[in-house]
């Protein structure tokens, strides 16, 4: 403080930096969607965004990607990883689709359903279990328990749909996973149901400031009382729960459940959380964050599609937009410490 | 000292014995062991394959043996093969999970005298006991001919959408060789319609989520579109429920490659509009007749291509045709 | 709260007695006693591996003592947990502080007693309220941050110093342990926290404070005890020894 004409400078800088961390994600997507549509009219004379049938798309393409990314928003903000998550959502796929098909015996369509959809959670609960209590009762580093549980949910899955995808037979889950309200896609909606409820829990609740302080320190939140614990335990479960509910959907979307409905999609939803604005080192991370993120991804891939780009490209424009976030947000921690030791 | 006696005997039995009974049997009396491994034991086709297999094992005495990793990498796949050759078994027939890799492996397999046979993939080029390159040592290369199959598709799908308008083919990824042969197969025999152009193809890393989306922004961008190869499964189970969310039923063909049992009920419900089911079956049948045919002191052919089944709304329900649905 | 702290202050807010703890093979403390008066700055002097810190964990429900007994406010004491002791105002400052640094001051304030309040049923963590409390605490200990919403990360260490006392004090603590509290300090912060704690004397609280400065214990502290090998070698005023004094009884001799 005794140099105090340098001193408006650097906090105009750190604001400067502050808010572009803060909205970057959202630039990113700004830009992104400004490029396609100048791309689209210069190349093909045709809209982008304001094809309708483009943002339902985009909107139905980001889902899947965006639940597996959002229980591990919550795990990556205090801290952890949870690979498992693709194969959870496989396991969980399988088991609607089984359970489904058992229950057509009983003659009622929904009580199948409800069946179902509450066996499709409960049984993405159970590695969420095992995770947790491997992470926070026996300190497995959550990247190898997680791993771990990621052959293991792989193996059940592929054990229990024989190989193969296990068709649906009942017309009633295709047409929810299919139909639209008003407009707007049952899978949408219920995603931004989901999305809501996580929304509130991380930011609103003490569970969800107390995951910030796991992330942040895990020991000040020892101190502070915190039953790291238990909420380390929680975190998988919602990490596995939301992966669950994208298996249910995929369930519903495709009227089969498949065993590797998920691992392709794990590496993208990791990138929809960082690109989101969480760093992999913990404290920090939003659910709208995610959101944009994964509307990022998929923007990049459904776009290059559509201005026709050779789909290699489509790998190198996400690898080049992880790059890029995770610089700002270094050179904004950088500049910020610097600050504040000046 | 009785227990030396007895492992001398033992020692005199395998040395002196054992060569005199395989002088005396004559051949087709020996109990053979045949192995298969698969590309990986989790997938409906390898599944439907070793049923196959296991019916002409018991129709010609030999004993099978059925190991193989539950993905498709050869990173898991050699320790499988390594195990299968420690056993000894008298032939092996295996589906390589790549061209190049798999080939060293193979040849300790030759080396210590088990002869190989390869089933649906191949190494090298495919082209076996031609006395060039390093990779031409299986005896023969047991398979759907996929460049056939893909024109098979090309074929059924021309016929359904009136032989006008545009396709593309939704692909997995470039690198493999049995869907890389489909969508050249598909390729090749749509040259022959000139009122059908085939549009850029579209890779989609075996996730049926992208698979979607690929087919709908496709679509925006070429309103004209008027069919779909799906490559494989998850390609076709992509581009169908793209097909069914954009409510373009019956205006785009969907034409999958495979047949799972799922795919009965995407065809009655109009989902996909065509399958090309492989005859996996037939692969394992005629890959275990081919290693007896060798070990009994027949030739075999270099290639053998099994056949294929195209599988519509119109004949799903016939016996004949519902058993080339690969079963679980 | 003035005659609170007079009928109080007559009396110890800690004594313990014969405190004795084993690690294995290892006698870290053998039998030391102790007293904490209201207002009172004790410090605590000895070498590395002397007792202190197992004593503190002791005091602070970290550990169990082997032997002795502990009396707080006069009443016996058996803390199972660092919360037990902590529910009861005894609060400790460790070196790292324990906060999080992703968190901004009121967030550091209140962590893990975070005000929630209702909206259309719905708890919600009660943001302003934080942020409002940790201030009036912080100005009644004459401290001053102006980014008070920003990540607790970007301050400088005794701004975080301070917030970590602040914490303490808001949460009623009647005794503060403080274990270094100056060490990663550049000079000008070490004084601004001494001041703060010759503050805090003046609020009635009593403070166990850990140090290696002897510059920082004669500058502060009423009484110093001495520690060595586990066992309590001196006990005096620091009114009545010197520098000398106190090195000698810690490196013994």
């Amino acid at each position: 403080m005794t140099t105090t004409e340098a001193v408006p400078n650097v906090s105009r800088q750190i604001r400067w930096l502050d808010f572009l961390a803060a909205f970057r994600a959202w630039l990113f997507l700004g830009i992104l969607l400004v490029t396609f549509e100048i791309w689209a009219h210069a190349e093909y004379n045709s809209t982008f965004f304001l094809n309708p049938f483009n943002v339902k798309s985009i909107a139905i393409f980001t889902v899947t990607p965006l639940l597996l990314g959002l229980g591990q928003t919550f795990v990556i903000i205090s801290g952890g990883i949870d690979l498992s998550v693709g194969f959870t959502m496989g396991l969980s796929a399988v088991v609607t689709a089984h359970v489904f098909n058992w229950g057509t015996q009983f003659g009622s369509p929904v009580l199948s359903l409800v069946l179902a959809v509450l066996t499709g959670l409960g049984i993405a609960v159970v590695p969420g279990v095992i995770n947790g209590m491997l992470i926070a009762d026996l300190r497995v580093p959550p990247f190898i328990g997680t791993l771990g549980m990621y052959g293991v949910a792989r193996g059940v899955a592929f054990l229990l749909a024989r190989g193969t995808t296990v068709p649906v037979q009942n017309a009633l889950i295709g047409a929810i996973g299919n139909g639209e309200i008003a407009g707007f896609p049952n899978l949408v909606l219920l995603t931004v149901a989901i999305l809501a409820m996580m929304h509130y829990i991380l930011s609103q609740t003490r569970y969800g400031q107390h995951i910030y302080a796991i992330g942040g320190n895990v020991n000040a939140a020892l101190r502070a009382g915190i039953n790291v614990r238990n909420d380390t335990v929680v975190l998988y479960i919602l990490s596995s729960l939301t992966a669950g509910c994208a298996g249910i959907l995929y369930t519903a979307k495709f009227s089969a459940g498949a065993a590797q409905a998920g691992e392709p999609v794990l590496l993208d939803s990791i990138a929809a959380v960082v690109i989101g604005g969480a760093s992999l080192f913990g404290g920090s991370g939003t659910v709208i964050g995610t959101v944009i993120g994964a509307l990022i991804i998929a923007v990049i891939q459904y776009g290059l599609v559509f201005v026709n780009v050779e789909p290699f490209w489509q790998f190198v424009a996400v690898g080049v937009v992880i790059i890029i976030s995770v610089l700002v947000d270094q050179i904004q921690k950088q500049v910020g410490k610097d600050g504040a030791n000046g | 000292m009785k227990r030396w006696i007895s492992i001398f005997a033992a020692l005199a039995a395998l040395g002196l014995v054992v060569p005199s009974i395989i002088d005396v049997a004559s051949a087709a009396d020996k109990k053979y062991t045949v192995a298969l491994i698969p590309g990986l034991t989790t997938d409906a086709f390898y599944i439907t394959m070793h049923k196959g297999a296991d019916a002409a094992a018991k129709v010609l005495g030999v004993t099978l043996v059925f190991q193989g990793a539950a993905d498709f990498n050869p990173v898991t796949q050699v320790p499988v093969l390594n195990a299968i050759i420690g056993r000894k078994p008298d032939a092996i027939l295996i589906a390589p999970t790549d061209k190049v890799q798999l080939v060293e492996p193979l040849k300790k397999a030759v080396d210590a005298g088990i002869p190989v046979l390869t089933v649906d993939t191949f190494i090298g080029d495919g082209h076996y006991q031609t006395g060039s390159g390093d990779a031409d040592f299986p005896l023969s290369y047991i398979a759907s001919d996929n460049i056939l199959g893909g024109q098979i598709a090309a074929r059924a799908l021309a016929k359904a959408i009136g032989d006008k308008g545009k396709v593309y083919v939704s692909n997995v990824k470039p690198g493999i060789s049995t869907t890389d042969q489909r969508e050249q197969g598909f390729k090749d025999e749509m040259k022959k319609h000139p009122n059908i152009s085939v549009l850029e193809t579209q890779f989609n890393d075996d996730d049926a989520n992208k698979a979607a989306s690929q087919f709908q922004s496709v679509y925006a961008r070429n309103p004209d579109l008027t069919g779909v190869f799906g490559a494989n499964l998850f390609s076709a189970m992509g581009a169908a429920n793209g097909v069914k969310q954009g409510g373009m039923n019956g205006k785009v063909k969907v034409v999958a490659f495979d047949a799972p049992t799922s795919i009965v009920g995407e065809i009655k419900s109009g989902n996909v509009d065509i399958a090309i089911a492989q005859h996996p079956a037939e692969i394992g049948y005629f890959g275990v007749v081919a290693a007896y045919a060798h070990l009994t002191g027949q030739s075999v052919p270099t290639l053998i291509g099994t056949g294929f089944t195209v599988i519509d709304k119109s004949n799903i329900d016939d016996p004949n045709v519902k058993r080339f649905i690969y079963s679980d | 709260m003035g005659q609170m702290d007079s009928v109080v202050g007559s009396s110890p807010l800690l004594e313990a007695e014969n405190l004795s703890k084993r690690f294995g093979g290892v006698h870290a403390l053998k039998g030391v006693s102790l007293t904490l008066l209201p207002s009172e700055v004790l410090a605590l002097a000895g070498d590395n591996g002397a007792g202190k810190s197992t004593l503190i964990k002791i005091i602070s429900g970290v550990h169990h003592a082997d032997g002795g007994s502990l009396r707080y406010a006069g009443k016996e004491m058996k803390f199972d947990n660092p919360h037990q002791a902590r529910d009861c105002g005894i609060e400790t400052i460790y070196q790292d502080l324990a906060l999080a640094d992703n968190l901004d001051v009121g967030a550091n304030v209140f962590l893990g007693r975070e005000p929630v309040r209702r909206i259309f049923g719905l708890p919600m963590v009660d943001r302003r309220l934080m942020r409002e409390e940790a201030e009036k605490t912080l100005r009644a200990l004459d401290i001053h941050i102006h980014r008070l919403s920003s990540p607790i990360g970007s301050l400088s260490g005794g701004q975080r110093q301070s917030v970590a006392i602040g914490r303490a004090i808001h949460w009623k603590a009647r005794v503060l342990i403080m274990d270094e509290p100056t060490a990663a300090l550049g000079v000008p912060e070490q004084r601004k926290v001494m001041e703060l704690i010759a503050n805090l004397k003046g609020s009635g609280v009593g403070i166990i404070f850990i140090s290696h400065n002897l510059i920082d214990i004669f500058q502060v502290s009423d009484r110093i005890m001495v520690l060595r090998r586990g066992s309590k070698v001196g006990e005096v005023r620091t009114s009545e020894t010197n520098p000398d004094e106190i090195v000698r009884l810690m490196v013994g001799g």
